[in-house]
């Protein structure tokens, strides 16, 4: 980064400020409170200079502290917190889906970069791994916290798949899990992935006149503004509900 | 879910069934095929059919081109593998307050201060020349890491210090810019001020490439910029100076600049370009010596001259477009999210109010909100009782009630 003088330090710093307010935006979303989610971009952007070989020799494989193991951790986490197994199976077979669909993509893309796809390569793969990821975690998992386990796992997967494609062939190559840091496609796929759940389930509430309350436990209900909630008839029991979204 | 995939699925092949003119789509011939086939290359004409450039890329509405002779071109429309393009203007290049000076000989300059440091990969590592080394693609060993090398050496010899990364990133398909893009963020964490990701076009026509500079075959460049990230305008104007330093130098070496679809990792770094040296039916040697030359107007770009005050790239009006650029998105982007959560613009407005006075509490708030709730004994000031009542309505930060100042717009 030397030799920029001003304008050019200023573009980095909006886009990074931008990057990770939006990022920070995510993390309170899951499980995290504010300042344990600003404590944890730090460790992020800190961990990104901090890559931890694991093989070397004609396949190097690494993982970067920032970018691969505190996503994964996260991951880990806020699976571990989502309560119920339907939830965890639910944001892993996101992760799975995801994973395939890139995969299919690359697959197809293989040789002449989406020559006979028309339209893959007009959007990058930069944004089309998180609008993948987010669509298919809102298929699948209908939650902002599915879409996030799924983009990080489901691209985790991908470096295991090239690591099988390295292994298999007996071609050189090197499998960086996380490798960019905060900035690799993991966590940015993954931030994206929320943001774009969210904005779709705000949008598809919004559309639908507000949220569904059909069918719905009591509890969950119970925390929604505006009269949602019909009185208990005399025999009827409150079961509580899973976990919430 | 199944059934939306299916739809995905339906539409993609729906539209490469369109496109008649390129070969015809197969599911067979994806899956199985693993050699790619160059030769698939768009054709860009004017509006009089006239052909202006070729590229094995496939090209898109709103792309652009600055050809050689720096005539800004627009693609206007695509039919098959044809991009009509309208002239928009007329680029010039060596204006400026910058303008470049190019010594006339190569000299090894005298250290400026801050050596600059270059990187250089290839996303595409397999990319090879076919007369020279009998195939078009090489997994891990392709022919362009030895003009990566060529241009490496030639840069070092010009006082630069120069990273040149060969790490692979096989397969060559669309996820090698994931991989690409880790190589990339070594080379700048490690000080580089201007990557470059070196590759080769596709074009079956090897005198499209060819150049005859100072009585020897090269290969001529091709510069591409991604538009798709908020760096496009500092990365273009990178492109134009390097072309300026080129053309008053080496005319004829560079192909042009293509500003396409994409994004190439070049968001990581104002001073990041993609280069198209020759295509595959060139000949390795050709393609290293275009890269040579190339090297001789890189370091006088850069700033890094015989001239003990020359030091730093220095910013340009494109690097505050791309910072305008970026707070306009955030501020459209955001609005737009703000409305379509809330519901209505009265509400968004609180709900920003809200964001600047109660967001700011829950992060910094805690040192203050430290004190205990619990009423406090007698005997204390009437102004502590005053003080201690307004604590108590105060959140305490670590509880779970933290998230229900935000229950308004987090439905959890």
């Amino acid at each position: 980064m030397t030799g920029y003088t001003t304008g050019v330090l200023l573009l980095v710093i909006i886009f990074v400020l931008v990057y990770f307010g939006l990022a920070h935006r995510v993390l309170d979303r899951l499980y995290l409170s504010d300042r344990a989610a600003l404590a944890l971009i730090v460790a992020m952007i800190i961990g990104s200079f901090i890559n931890i070989p694991i093989t070397s020799g004609r396949v190097v494989t690494s993982v970067n502290v920032g970018g691969g193991l505190i996503p994964l951790g996260l991951a880990i986490y806020v699976l571990y917190r989502a309560g119920t197994a339907w939830e965890v199976s639910r944001a892993l077979l996101g992760a799975v889906i995801t994973a395939a669909v890139l995969s299919g993509i690359s697959i197809l893309t293989r040789g002449r970069e989406a020559w006979n796809v028309y339209g893959l390569s007009l959007l990058d793969p930069l944004y089309y791994y998180p609008l993948i990821a987010g669509v298919v975690a809102y298929l699948v998992g209908r939650s902002r916290r599915a879409a996030f386990v799924g983009a990080i796992l489901g691209v985790l997967l991908l470096d295991l798949v090239d690591l099988f494609y390295y292994l298999s062939r007996g071609l050189r190559g090197t499998v960086a899990f996380g490798g960019a840091g905060i900035i690799d496609v993991t966590f940015m796929a993954a931030v994206v992935a929320v943001l774009l759940a969210e904005f779709i389930g705000e949008a598809r509430e919004r559309i639908q006149g507000g949220p569904k309350a059909d069918g719905r436990p009591r509890s969950l209900l119970a925390g929604l503004r505006g009269a949602s909630l019909k009185p208990l008839p005399d025999n009827k029991k409150d079961n509580g509900g899973e976990q919430g979204e | 879910m199944v059934s939306a995939l299916a739809l995905v699925a339906i539409f993609t092949f729906q539209e490469s069934r369109k496109v008649a003119t390129t070969r015809v789509f197969s599911l067979k011939n994806l899956l199985m095929s693993q050699t790619h086939t160059e030769g698939e290359y768009s054709i860009l004409v004017d509006e009089q059919g006239r052909i202006l450039d070729m590229m094995a890329r496939r090209i898109y509405i709103n792309d652009e081109f600055i050809a050689a002779d720096n005539h800004r071109y627009k693609v206007i429309r695509v039919e098959g593998n044809r991009a009509i393009c309208r002239e928009i203007g007329i680029e010039q290049l060596s204006r400026g307050e910058e303008k470049v000076v190019v010594p006339s000989q190569a000299v090894a300059p005298v250290q400026a201060e801050g050596t600059q440091v270059i990187g250089i990969y290839h996303s595409h590592d397999d990319e090879s020349y076919v007369p020279t080394q009998g195939a078009e693609s090489i997994p891990g060993r392709g022919g362009i890491l030895k003009v990566g090398t060529a241009f490496a050496n030639r840069l070092r010899s010009l006082g630069l210090t120069v990273i040149d990364d060969q790490t692979s990133h096989a397969p060559h398909d669309d996820a090698a810019y994931r991989r690409s893009r880790r190589t990339a963020v070594g080379l700048l964490q490690k000080g580089a001020a201007a990557i470059f990701d070196l590759h080769r076009d596709g074009v079956p026509d090897p005198s499209f490439y060819r150049r005859n500079i100072n009585d020897q075959d090269v290969t001529m460049v091709r510069l591409v910029v991604g538009r798709e990230n908020q760096n496009m305008s500092a990365n273009l104007d990178f492109a134009k100076r390097l072309k300026a330093a080129a053309d008053s130098r080496y005319p004829g070496l560079i192909r042009g600049i293509f500003i396409g679809a994409g994004s190439y990792n070049q968001d990581l770094s104002p001073r990041a370009l993609l280069m198209e040296v020759g295509t595959y039916t060139n000949t390795l040697p050709e393609a290293e010596r275009g890269a040579t030359l190339f090297a001789d107007i890189v370091p006088p770009v850069l700033g890094v001259a015989a001239r003990p005050t020359a030091a730093r790239t220095s910013s340009t009006a494109a690097d505050w477009k791309g910072v305008l650029f970026v707070i306009l998105a955030v501020i459209l982007g955001g609005g737009a999210f703000l409305i379509v959560s809330t519901g209505s613009w009265d509400k968004a407005v609180s709900r920003l109010k809200q964001f600047t006075s109660i967001e700011w509490i829950n992060l910094l708030g805690w040192r203050r909100a430290r004190r205990p709730v619990m009423p406090r004994e007698e005997g204390r000031e009437p102004d502590n009782q005053k003080e201690m009542v307004k604590y108590v309505k105060k959140p305490a930060p670590e509880s779970s009630s933290n998230n229900e100042e935000r229950a308004d717009w987090q439905k959890d």
